[in-house]
This record gives structure tokens, sequence and C-alpha cells, in this order.
């Protein structure tokens, strides 16, 4: 086995699209890990969702054999909605490489990251990227990122992931500045999961770092947090590929086929031991149960789908433990999942995977968060807005509040405290990075960050903020239900939990939007928003007079014949609202969150 | 039962904007051979029909009237002669006003047609401005007066509303007139935007408004009115006659009895099948000068595409449904809120209804 001194644990942590992954792909070339003929980009995104996003979803770990040394590279996700899937591959290595785009400067994901980092004891290698492209200023972002780690500028690396320069470099100075694991090889077994897989032949593959001891395959273990026990199968190492070996030892990074067939036993963050008395007496410190965020209901646009739905939704959970789902039942939307998310993204990923790779359509609710609502010493939790209490039945509504750091060019810091007074926000600090770049922190109801505020950002401050934040807790508000009413009957799917102050907007430009959707029908529909009894918005889609066609001669039969058997299809495909038939689209239509900002920006 | 025969005529002066028939301008030099290849074609096609006999002749097109005298005499004495078709029987040729003067009107009854339809389609220069209309109103009043000098007898007048600038005072006045004039016969038909017309490419461009449908029912309202008062009997959703002057011909259509079609792009049926002939002209004539029939497409339809189309046009020829095809329920709602009655055991549409058929149809057909 390799002596312990000759291996480095480090993973490369960035802002979205500052190149890590194509780093990542230099990395993989220089220390020949690929062969060239299999070599392609993003080599460590395995997902067709990671690669054309470019984004990391799953967790990576690879060993790279380079001048006698083992450098276990972890590739981890880099999305806020993965903080904590984050922090537990940062405990598994001594050293991270902080990568910054020079044409870019520091972004907020790079601040979340390098506190992240750390926060976990490592030593951080602070590397300039991108030195190729003629926008690079070396010289500033050098200096705010010398800043930020509190190092001489002297300290800072520069690198072109593109073009390799000074990647050789790069792969000296972690082998020198990393410090090698410390791990007590002849202590009782520790190991560390950081990410896991399910693999349909093999069960779940628990990607590993062992921290304390060694890690054979055919012994019993004992999964710490989850309390179960089971006989592991095979310890191995991604080369990239996976190849078996005999064992892990202390200060190693690896995998195991750990003989459990459910990625719920498997957890991240979860300590393995050995099982039986002589198990550790302590986990390793930081684990915590994955804790959705963020609520959509999940509806299959044809309700005879909603079987497959089920299926599709299990099959997923198989490989991602931080997916909640419970049956909802809707009037207008019918039977579908109630479905709990780490944050907006996971949220996308799950509904792109679930159409792409299972070939649904589906309709999802406007996202919302977890209520928490207070009647007298007991606390309900809702994450349904159709569910909360009307307003009077309770003492009070808490709801969740994120600490969100912004990174601008400062000539957008208007734009952005307008925005973020408009979401409910109240300013902690800010400082400068420099004359031309500020940071700003607020304190935010995170249901107003999920309520397309980084597309508001984005659209701001023409791309250039940078956002990420932390749950802070729940904090009691002046929350309401707002109902949307078709010809009297409530459309739950509609329903939604906002500020009192901003309540009759909403229910005006739900209205509204939803005048313009519905189609005339044989009577008048009058489409109304309520906050409890008390109507706050109301608009009328008059009764339709004329749907008959003027002409019907020889030709024109087999044509109208046809008319008629595609609008019989389009009217089952409607879904019924009391009397009212409301077609598919227009409900996709008005529960699109960019569609309702649209036209809040209209105002 | 008595089958119909209709004649397409594809020449037209101009295009207008809203016409998607098949229907050209600048192929009169093809006439000639237009009208031998329909002689040819009934040839062809008279053995299959040999067991029925017809009961109305209609040339339609585009404009049947650019046609000469002399072979629309030559053609319908040709049908005589290869169809069954009955002394009497209502013999239709359609005609544009300004294609027609007192010498062709005179010849159009010699040659034995003794129905005429109108394109009027309105009396305000506005709205045949936005129709793209070449005449104007005084020469469908000039048409109508020497059509009745004549000896016109059953005379149509074909109307369209709803068009650009068409408001309620412009309708009534084109009503108004037309009353005036005293046709057996009225067609008044809602204009309607074909997305592979001229007019449907504007409107879906945007340079040109969509008719309004409220407004279009408003306009159907009025007429209904107007033409009820002037003692025309309301018997199809877009057309109304005299007692005894509903055109035979079209009836055949909506009753479901056979009819032959000739000429490029007409359409045929009997028993259930329903084809039709090429549409382009030239591809017409090459098929039919080769001896071949014509026949560009067919369908057969299925019991429940069949029942369909009975019960949609039972609707609108108000004839109704008999209550005993639908299932209980369906129509209550509909006779609740006035768009259908109950008359001697059919459910038969209001006026209102009839604005709204493809409601009610889709509500009895089940």
């Amino acid at each position: 086995m390799t002596d312990p001194t000759l291996i480095r644990n480090f993973c490369i942590i960035a802002h979205i699209d500052h190149g890590k992954s194509t780093l990542a792909d230099r990395l993989l070339e220089l220390t020949h890990a690929v062969a060239d003929r299999d070599m392609r980009e993003q080599y460590l995104d395995k997902m067709d969702l990671e690669r054309e996003r470019g984004i990391t979803i799953k967790a990576q770990a690879v060993r790279l054999a380079y001048e006698g040394f083992e450098l276990n590279l972890i590739d981890t996700p880099g999305h806020v909605d993965f903080t904590y899937e984050v922090s537990r591959s940062l405990a598994a290595c001594e050293g991270a490489v902080l990568l910054v785009d020079a044409a870019q400067g520091i972004e907020a994901q790079t601040l979340a990251n390098y506190h992240l980092a750390r926060d976990a004891g490592l030593t951080i290698v602070p590397v300039l990227n991108k030195i190729d492209l003629p926008s690079a200023d070396q010289v500033e972002t050098g200096r705010e990122l010398a800043e930020l780690v509190g190092c001489d500028i002297s300290e800072v690396f520069a690198v072109s992931g593109k073009t390799g320069e000074g990647v050789t470099d790069l792969l000296a100075e972690v082998i020198r500045r990393v410090p090698p694991p410390s791990g007590d090889l002849d202590a009782t077994l520790r190991a560390l999961i950081f990410d896991s897989s399910f693999d349909p032949y093999r069960g779940v593959v628990a990607y590993v770092r062992v921290v304390d001891g060694e890690l054979h395959a055919r012994t019993k273990v004992h999964f710490m947090a989850t309390g179960l026990d089971s006989e592991t199968e095979e310890p191995g190492i991604f080369a990239p590929e996976a190849k078996p070996v005999a064992r892990l030892e202390a200060g190693e990074v690896g995998y195991l086929v750990t003989g459990l067939k459910d990625v719920h036993q498997v957890k991240v963050g979860d300590t393995i031991t050995i099982s039986g008395k002589h198990r550790a007496s302590e986990p390793l410190p930081g684990y915590r149960e994955p804790l959705p965020m963020v609520w959509s209901g999940l509806f299959p646009a044809e309700g005879g789908d909603y079987s497959e739905l089920r299926d599709a939704l299990d099959r997923l959970k198989l490989n991602d433990a931080a997916l909640a789902f419970e049956p909802e039942t809707s009037l207008a939307l019918g039977f579908g999942f109630r479905c709990g998310f780490l944050g907006l993204l996971h949220m996308d990923i799950v509904k792109e995977r679930l159409e792409r790779e299972f070939g649904l359509e589906l309709i999802a609710t406007a996202p919302n968060v977890e209520f928490h609502v207070v009647r007298g010493e007991e606390t309900t939790v809702v994450h349904n807005p159709s569910e909360m209490p009307q307003s009077g039945t309770y003492d009070s509504v808490e709801e969740p509040m994120v600490l969100a750091t912004i990174i601008t060019p400062t000539e957008y810091l208007g734009p952005i405290f307008e925005l973020c007074q408009s979401r409910r926000g109240e300013m902690i600090d800010m400082k400068y990075l420099s004359p031309q770049r500020a940071e700003v922190h607020y304190h935010l109801p995170l249901a107003e960050i999920i309520f397309d505020f980084f597309d508001q950002l984005k659209s701001r401050t023409r791309g250039y903020a940078s956002l990420d934040y932390e749950p802070t807790g729940y904090e009691p508000s002046e929350l309401v239900r707002v109902d949307v009413l078709l010809h009297g009957e409530p459309v739950d799917a509609f329903s939604s939990v906002v500020h009192r102050e901003k309540a009759a907007v909403y229910g005006r430009q739900m209205v509204e939007r939803l005048r313009e959707l519905i189609p005339r029908q044989l009577f008048d529909v009058a489409i109304q928003a309520s906050i409890g009894s008390r109507i706050v918005a109301r608009e009328t889609v008059k009764a339709k007079r004329k749907d008959v066609l003027a002409k019907c001669y020889g030709g024109d039969i087999t044509r109208k014949r046809k008319l008629l058997e595609q609008q019989k299809k389009g009217k089952a495909r409607m879904r019924r609202v009391g009397r009212v038939d409301v077609p598919q689209e227009a409900f996709i239509a008005a529960l699109r969150v960019d569609q309702r900002a649209a036209a809040e920006g209209k105002k | 039962m008595t089958a119909g025969i209709y004649v397409h005529v594809p020449f037209c002066l101009t295009r207008c904007g809203y016409c998607d028939f098949n229907a050209y301008a600048g192929l009169d030099h093809l006439q000639n051979r237009y009208v031998a290849a329909l002689l040819r074609e009934a040839e062809l096609t008279a053995p299959e029909w040999g067991s029925e006999s017809f009961t109305s002749v209609f040339l339609g097109g585009g404009t049947p009237t650019t046609l000469k005298v002399a072979d629309l005499k030559t053609l319908l004495a040709h049908l005589r002669d290869r169809f069954d078709l009955a002394p009497n029987a209502e013999v239709t040729i359609e005609a544009n006003p300004d294609t027609v003067d007192r010498a062709k009107l005179d010849g159009i009854l010699d040659a034995g047609y003794g129905r005429l339809s109108m394109g009027a389609q309105s009396f305000d220069p506005v709205v045949l401005a936005a129709l793209e209309r070449l005449h104007d109103p005084a020469s469908v009043r000039r048409a109508m007066r020497e059509a009745r000098a004549a000896g016109h007898a059953n005379v149509n007048l074909d109307l369209i509303y709803g068009a650009q600038g068409e408001t309620l005072a412009s309708w009534e006045t084109t009503l108004r007139e037309t009353v005036d004039l005293g046709p057996e016969h009225v067609s008044a038909y809602a204009l309607t935007i074909e997305p592979s017309t001229p007019l449907g490419r504007k409107v879906a461009r945007g340079e040109s408004p969509a008719p309004d449908p409220d407004l279009q029912a408003d306009l159907f309202e009025l007429a209904c009115a107007v033409f009820a008062e002037a003692g025309y009997g309301h018997y199809e959703v877009s057309n109304w006659a005299k007692p005894g002057f509903e055109c035979a011909h079209n009836l055949g259509y909506w009753e479901r009895r056979p009819y032959v079609g000739l000429g490029a792009g007409a359409h045929a049926y009997r028993d259930d099948r329903r084809w039709w002939n090429v549409r382009p002209p030239e591809e017409y004539l090459a098929l039919v000068e080769a001896g071949k029939l014509p026949v560009g497409g067919e369908e057969h339809l299925e019991p429940s595409d069949a029942h369909l189309e009975e019960v949609f046009l039972r609707l609108r020829i108000l004839e109704g449904v008999p209550t005993s095809w639908v299932e209980p329920g369906r129509a209550e709602p509909f006779l609740e809120s006035g768009l259908l009655r109950e008359d001697d055991g059919a459910f038969v549409p209001t006026e209102r209804g009839l604005l709204l058929l493809n409601e009610l149809v889709l509500a009895l057909a089940g």
C-alpha cells in the first residue's frame, strides 16, 4: 500500500464556469490517467445533464498516479443547492484548489466554497484560471484572491486549463503544499461517505474516505447514522474507471460496494465502522439528514401516467437520497406528487430527468418553501400552499430565511438594492473587494429567492452579479394564502402563500394572466383572487357566442369532421374545474414562474 | 335516393384575398381543353353511376360564367346524355356580377341553367375592398336587374359578413339592399380566415385584424331578423330561401345523398366513401386526357365518422338529432341555456345554438 506521506487528497472548488472541469481534464491528461483515445471534455461529468449544463451534480473521486505520489482528486458539485454534499466532499480532503476565472474575478460561490473549505480546515491553493483570455486581469483578480485567502499575491498560482499552461507547476505545488492525510492506520475503522450511487447489479456503491483503520471486502461493517449493518463486497478506486483493490487504508479515497440495496441506507456524511463491540465510539463529525428546502407539485400531463410517474420517482430516488415525495391529489391537476428538493437547480434536474429519462410530460406547480404554522404550543409544517390554513385560525406563520451573499460590479449596486428591497430583504453589510466590485450581504426570505430571484438578478446586472446563500432558520412573517377561483371554485394548483403586502398584486397578476389563458366557455367565467373571504381581484371571460364554420359543402365535410375530431381530443385533454374547461397549456403557462415574473416586470 | 352532379370550373378573373377555393386567375388559355376534359371525365365515370337518378347539377368555381355559353350548353347536354338526370332537375350556375351581361344571362338560361347564384358579397364598398372584390355595389344591382329581364326566376345572392371595416350599420345596408332586390335565395357567410390565403397570411402577420367573433354573432343575428321579416326561411346555418326555393343540390350534401364530382379538385360521395380529384388543373387535364380517372384521394367513413357527420349535418340544417341518439343528460344543459330546443322527438338548435354548433356537436355526438 501507498506510504501515507505520498498521498494527497484534494478537490477543486470554483464558481460555475470558472473552468473546474477543464482543469480536471488537464490533470487527467498530465497524469496519463486516461488514454488519449478515451479522453473527452468534462471527463468526470458522466451524466448527459452535467455535460450539457456544464455543472457537476454527483461527486467523483479519481485516483491519479504522479511521480510516485497517489493523488486523489475529488470533484465536487458546486451549486448552492448541494452545499451539504460539498461540505462532505471537502471533509474527505486535506487541500483545495480554489479556482477563480482571471477575467471574472471572485464570485459568490467562490466565497461560499472558500468558507466551506476553510471551515473544514483545508489547505487552500489559490489559483487564477483562464489566463490565456485577453480579458484576464491577473493583477486585479490575483489581488482579490490573495486578500480573500490572506496570502501574498506571489503565492497565487496562474494557469490556463484550456492551454495547459502552468498546470504541471500547479500539480507540484499541490503536492508541496497540501499535507498528507494524518489518519491512524491502527485505530478502528472510520470511513466517511461523501457520495453514493446505485448500481442495478451491485447495489449501493458508497464513495468513501477512510479516516482511520482499513476497509476490506467481506467484512461486517456498521453505518453509524442509520444504525444498519452489512457485509462489504468490494473496495476499490476510480482510476478513473472503477478498479477493485484489496483494501483501502487510512488516508485513502475510493469506493465501497456496500452490500446494501437501498441508497437511503447509505447516507452522505455517515460514518462506516466495524460491526460489533469493537466499533468506533464516535462518528466523524458533520452528519445531517438531507433537508428539502423547496417543494413543488409534479403532475402527469396525462392523468393515466400517474403510476409511471410514481415508478420514475422511485427509480430516481434510488440514486438521489435528497429527493422527497409524497402523493398529492389536486382538484385541478389530478393525481400527482408533492416533491421536496434541495433547491431550484435540484428541482430542475429532477424534473428534466423525469421528462427525459422516463419520457413523462409533467405539469409542475410553482415552487414554494416549507412554512411553519404556529398554534399555541403546536407547530405544523406545511409544504403545500393549498394546505395553508386561512388567516385567523393560527397564531403566527414562520418562513425560512437565508443569508444571501451577492458579489457584483459596483455599477449594479443600485438595481440590486432595489431588487432585494422589493423582495423583503434587509441589508446586513457591504464591503468593497476593489473599487469596481462589492460584496453585499442580505437577510432574505427563501421564498423570495426561489421566486425567480436569480433570473432577476442576472437580468438586472447583465449577468455580472453572482449569488449564494445559506439558511439561517425560521422567522415569523406576515404571510397569507391567496386563492384563485374559477367560476367560484378554488383552483388548488394556483394557491400561493405570499406576504400580506404583496398578496393583492399577486392576485391581480394571476387573474389577469388567466383571463388571457382560459378559453371562452358557453357562460361568463368569473376569475377571482381571494384572501380568505375577501375578493382582491376579479376578471371575467365573456361567454363565447360563435364557433360554427360558415360553409359546409361537398369538399368541406371531411375537413369539418376532422376539425371536430381534433376539438373532441382537445376537450378530452382539458381539465375541468367545476364547470370550467381549462386547457393543460393554460395551467402550464399560468404556473410558469418566469411568465409571472414577466408580468411583474411590466408593472 | 336521388343524387347530384357537381362540376368545378377553376377559372377566375382575379384571385380574392380571402378565397381558398381551387380557383386560378390567368389560366383561361386552358378553357377549351378543360371543357373537353369535363366531357371526357363524365364519360369515364358515368358507368359507375348507372343505377343512380340525378335531380341536381351545380356548376361551381371559380367563376363558371367565364366559360363560353356554347360550352356551357354542350356541357349540360352531355351530362343529360351520360347521366340519368331528371328533366326538371335543379341546375345551378355560379356567376360573378362582372362576368355576366344581358347576352350572357340570356344564353345561360337558354342553355338550361335555371338557377343563378351570384357573388354579391356586400353592398358596402369598404367591405368589398377589404375582400379584394373588383365589382362595385352598382354592378350587383345591374346584374340582378338584367337577370330578371332575361327571365331568371330562381336567383341566389351570396353575402360575406365580418370583413375588416364591417359594422352593424354597413351590414344592415347590405341586408336591406339584398332584400330589396328580392332574390329567391340568400347565402350569408361569416368571413372565415383560411391560413393558406393571402388574407390568412396578413392576419397571421398582424397586418390585418382577425374577424371579431362577437361582432360576427351580432351580424348573424341581424341577418336572421332581416331575412325572417322579409319572408325567407332559415334552413341551414348560412342559407335562407323563399318557401320552395331551398337549394336541392346543397341539401343533397347535408342529407348525405350521393354526388358525382367532375373537374379539378371536385369531391364525390356515395355509400360512406368520399373521394376527390387532383386539384391542379394541369394535372387534372393530363390524367383525363390520358383516359384515366383523375382521382387524387379517398376516404372510407367508419360508422363513427358517419355518425359524427350525420349529427353535425342534421344540426346545421335544423332537422335536429333524434333524442334517442343522445346519451341521457347530455342535451339538458343546452336545453336549459337555450341553445337547443326539443321538437317532435329531436334536439334542434336555436338561433343562438346555430352559432355555437361545434359545442353542440361535441356534446350530442358523444
